[in-house]
């Protein structure tokens, strides 16, 4: 029996109906059509489908659709602002940051989330925070330079906006 | 060393914007209007015959809009070792028995994956189980379950080198130790699963498959075989690819079985396997037993080397044949082996089956000849670096019939890492200790099992009227940074920039033959097609600009910073943007095109380039517990003028990745042919937590045969990461491995069993 | 000229017996297994003796039934 499912994504309120058993990620993927958010296991194992809840990062293929009933989903595809990347999007590309490039949504949702929190984390605060998340390519280096790269970008551009403020 | 534009400088991966706002389209993301979605039934039986199949109650579901078993398929056989034809061994669906837990037996294609699946549910099929066959030893006994007809012992493929006196080496030898090794599978575990969408036209009978895959032309010959129908009837296409790791050069049953449902019902089909069928039924690195025999002189020089290897090649060959040559290739290197001899098996048994996985033969083949070579310099109270410097290879350096080093970087790499592992690691720490492993790996293949008449790669250039550049090549971008690279020659080589070219990759309509992304091929080989390409494009502009200029014939002209201009005098020159304007006016309006293309010739049995190094690593361990952290690595490696330094440095850090994998925690146990640990909850991949910090350094070299000097850096460096770990527990507790794999429980049987070798030559006072 | 000895079963010639017994158990059709059989020898047990054990045995065994069937060639 399908149920209502009240969802806001990337901005975008959806009035949707769903079954109790369909995933956050069948959501995104299949009903929106929203295929920057990938899976790449069926155990909840690797969080290559991560988005943003709520401010919380989560696994779309853990989360129940109805659970994020009522509220705010963000996934890749609302990262940037219109044609400008976002600061973490744009260090992973100067990094180097994916090859591939199957589990950099959920990498780059899970940095923003990390760093939302931890402004300024050190490498061992990122792999700690990021250990869920399984990349085949990188060896992960680079992504932590990455997003240790992305907490500069965010603090100079957070600052020149206070100094704007200020000004 | 030559200064270039855009060569050697670090470039961001031009498919960067893509991959990082999603709006990168993977095989797995795409759909097709009125698209049906295949399954695949699969074997629960290692060896089996089929009685019957009944689908009556499958086809009365409702969704339900095909199901085919063996007989509906066209019947086509197809492999990757094309030139022996008998080794073309796979098929869409079984027919007559089952070799594999996993094989599958009948497609399905509806209207929901789920009504697919449920359909699946609700065939019948009746097996005979037959006796079989799991491992190499048991499978080439003589009363052993033939896993294919005509195959005595399963013996499916051997090889043979040699070179020297090997017995008169042995003879000479002051020292001579034998070594016996069991190497465990592993899985690529790429993060896009296998999958294909394939799209049948009934009008002209023309078929299109857009699939996940390193090599676009290898699925185009294969479903040609498979299908029955003209290779030019079929066009593959590779979107962008989630991940390759020499687990996609084989056609699977994915793309043949979604164009065989998509023929018989006249719309798309997709079939995505799940991350079970991935693990259990796609390729992954050979299981596989060797025996090492090493002579040396006291002073530790290599006198003689013999290598046995008997690989569990599993239900088919795949490229597990070329696996088995390369073992017997990449364990002489780098370094000067008088006299040698190799014989390799591959076995045919009932376990999905083995293949070209990154760094395919020289992943086990170094972790048995480096950690021997450890224990032979410790007898011998040699230093591990001293005996590695004095036998690596120099310049020039031949093995006979087999292949030349032109290029060759590592006598230079080991006087580098002797003076920097001095500076990083100064004092060791009880239980800590320091590995090391020289390694070689080639920059493409020579060899042609595919049977290709082709060139082995190809692009062709296509300047319009803008200046903008169309550089069209069937190579492929797994997420290697190939189309980075392929941008960045074709831009240095016409002295333009990397926005000025529109890449279109990895499709067999579009373009000419490349053989695809395997054995660190796509960097030399489509390389120098590209360069080939474009400089005959260039060559078009410059006799333009002679004329327009007027200067002396004998003065030489560049293209470079978007100008035309003469050599020594800069500031003569044109506007290449101009140029182009011309010289498209002066050709009737046609754009100026190049078509190049590149095969070896002369060069050997393996590659025209060897990228080479060698890497020390810094691990602990854990008397207690067994547990060996790895705390830091270094690596000094030659890869040529490397093209893109970003792109190089990934490729390192991520073989270093999957080379540790291999040595500290990656296996696949099975029982009776069924794989123990299909999931990432149980295969254990190494996280961000575990992965210590890696220093590069660069010896770089000019290497003839590639373009601007390039050669490989894709897959030298995974093969040295498990012996370099193995060789770190060695030199810090004596523990000797003679297998991968270092979990806790192996490392402390293996420190009591030093200890106790240590205690017992005490005793006797040797 | 030099005496070459010729395969059995294809036209390949070598210069020594151990030379064509390699190039012998290189063949994979069945026409080269199926001869062996008729000189008492077996294409598993050769390889097997050749893989498991250091040293030519497989080839060496191949290479003295070679020595009395092979025909020789003067080239």
């Amino acid at each position: 029996m399908k149920q209502q499912l009240k969802i806001v994504v990337n901005g975008e309120p959806y009035d949707l109906f769903v079954e109790p058993k369909t995933l956050l990620v069948q959501v995104i993927r299949e009903m929106l059509g929203l295929k920057g958010t990938h899976q790449a296991c069926d155990s909840s194992s690797c969080a290559a489908c991560t988005v943003i809840l709520d401010g919380m990062a989560v696994k779309s293929c853990s989360v129940l659709a109805l659970q994020a009933n009522g509220k705010e989903v963000l996934t890749i595809e609302g990262l940037a602002d219109g044609t400008k990347l976002h600061p973490i999007q744009q260090a992973f590309i100067d990094n180097w940051a994916f090859q591939c490039g199957f589990c950099t949504s959920g990498q780059i949702m899970a940095a923003k989330a990390l760093l939302d929190e931890n402004p300024n984390p050190t490498r061992e605060e990122i792999q700690e925070q990021m250990d869920g998340h399984i990349c085949r390519c990188t060896g992960y280096n680079m992504i932590n330079e990455a997003i240790r790269d992305a907490a500069k970008r965010l603090q100079s551009e957070k600052s020149a906006q206070s100094g704007k403020g200020a000004a | 060393m030559k200064e270039y534009s855009i060569i050697g400088k670090p470039t961001p991966n031009v498919d960067g914007p893509a991959k990082v706002t999603g709006e990168a389209a993977y095989t797995i993301d795409m759909t097709l209007p009125n698209m049906l979605y295949g399954k695949l039934l699969r074997s629960p039986y290692p060896h089996a015959n089929i009685l019957s199949i009944d689908t009556s109650k499958a086809e009365e579901l409702p969704g339900v809009k095909a199901i085919i078993t063996g007989k509906d398929t066209p019947g086509g056989k197809w492999g990757l070792w094309r030139r022996f034809r008998e080794l073309s061994d796979q098929q869409a669906l079984a027919t007559d028995k089952v070799r594999f837990i996993g094989d599958p037996v009948a497609a399905v294609a509806a209207t929901t994956e789920e009504i697919a699946e449920k359909a699946l549910d609700l065939i019948e099929v009746e097996y005979e189980p037959l006796p079989a066959v799991f491992d190499p030893i048991e499978a080439i006994k003589d009363d052993a379950p033939m896993v294919h007809e005509d195959f005595p012992s399963n013996i499916n493929a051997t090889r043979h080198i040699e070179w020297g006196d090997v017995d008169k080496g042995f003879a000479e030898a002051d020292y001579v130790r034998e070594d016996r090794f069991v190497l465990e599978a592993a899985h690529p575990c790429a993060m896009e699963v296998h999958n294909s969408l394939a799209s049948y036209d009934k009008g002209t009978g023309r078929l299109t498959v857009w699939t996940s895959t390193g090599s676009p032309y290898f699925v185009q010959q294969n479903l040609a075989e498979a299908l029955k129908l003209r290779e030019g009837d079929i066009r593959v296409i590779k979107p962008h690819v989630g991940g390759h790791y020499g687990g996609k050069n084989s056609t699977m049953p994915d793309a043949v079985n979604a164009a065989i449902l998509s023929m018989k019902t006249g719309r798309p089909v997709k079939i995505v396997y799940n991350r079970d069928e991935e693990f259990t039924t796609t390729e992954h690195r050979t299981a596989q037993n060797m025996a090492l025999k090493i002579g040396l002189k006291k002073d530790g020089t290599i006198v003689a080397f013999e290598v046995k290897t008997m690989t569990n090649g599993g239900a088919y060959t795949g490229l597990g044949a070329t696996t088995l040559y390369l073992t017997g290739t990449f364990i002489t290197m780098p370094y000067k082996i008088p006299n040698y001899r190799y014989d390799g098996v591959r076995t045919y048994t009932n376990i999905v089956w083995g293949t070209s996985i990154r760094g395919f033969g020289a992943v086990p083949a170094k972790y048995c000849s480096e950690t021997q070579l450890d224990r032979a310099a410790k007898d011998l109270g040699i230093d591990p670096l001293e005996i590695r410097r004095k036998n690596a290879v120099i310049p020039g350096y031949e093995a006979p019939g087999q292949y030349k080093f032109e290029s060759c970087g590592i006598q230079p790499c080991i006087e580098k890492m002797a003076v920097r592992v001095k500076e990083k690691w100064p004092k060791l720490e009880k239980d800590e200790g320091i590995g090391y492993c020289a390694f070689a790996y080639m920059s493409g293949g020579i060899f042609n099992w595919i049977d290709t008449p082709y060139a082995y790669s190809s692009a062709h250039v296509k300047v319009n009227w803008d200046g903008t550049v169309d550089l069209y090549s069937q190579a492929a971008d797994v997420g290697q940074g190939h189309n980075t690279v392929a941008a960045m020659i074709c831009a240095e080589e016409l002295g333009i920039g990397i926005e000025d070219i529109r890449l279109h990759m990895g499709d067999t309509a579009h373009a000419y033959t490349d053989l695809g992304a395997w054995g660190s091929r796509e960097t030399l080989m489509n390389g120098n097609a590209i360069k080939d390409a474009a400089a005959q494009v260039k060559q078009k502009l410059i006799d333009i600009a002679r004329l327009k200029l007027g200067e002396n014939i004998a003065y030489d002209l560049v293209a470079k910073n978007k100008r035309i201009f003469l050599e020594l005098r800069p500031e003569r020159g044109l506007s290449y943007y101009d140029l182009v304007k011309d010289a498209i006016r002066a050709n009737d309006g046609v754009p100026l095109t190049g078509t190049g293309h590149y095969t070896p010739h002369n060069k050997g049995m393996i590659s025209p380039a060897y990228g080479m190094g060698i890497m020390a690593m810094k691990a602990k361990v854990d008397r207690e517990t067994g547990h060996v952290t790895v705390q830091d690595v270094l690596v000094v490696h030659d890869s040529g003028q490397i093209i893109n330094p970003l792109g190089a440095r990934g490729q390192v850090e991520g073989s270093i990745h999957m080379g540790l994998g291999y040595g500290l925690c990656e296996e696949m146990p099975m029982d009776q042919g069924m794989l123990l640990n299909p999931e990432f909850v149980d295969y254990k991949i190494l996280r961000t937590r575990d992965m210590p910090e890696i220093e590069i350094l660069d010896v770089p070299t000019y290497e003839p045969n590639g373009p601007f000097g390039a050669k490989e850096a894709a897959e030298a460096t995974i093969a040295p990461a498990a012996p370099c770990v193995a060789n770190a527990v060695y030199q810090a507790t004596g523990a000797e491995f003679y297998s991968n794999v270092l979990k806790p429980e192996k490392v402390l049987k293996a420190i009591r069993e030093a200890e106790k070798k240590q205690k017992a030559s005490k005793a006797t006072g040797k | 000229m030099a005496k070459h000895y010729r395969c059995p079963m294809c036209r390949k010639i070598c210069a020594e017996h151990l030379d064509l017994a390699r190039h012998y158990l290189g063949q994979t059709d069945k026409k080269h297994k199926e001869w062996l059989k008729t000189q008492g020898l077996s294409y598993a047990a050769l390889i097997k003796a050749q893989v498991t054990e250091f040293g030519n045995k497989g080839y060496q065994a191949l290479a003295d039934v070679l020595k009395k069937t092979a025909a020789e060639v003067e080239i």
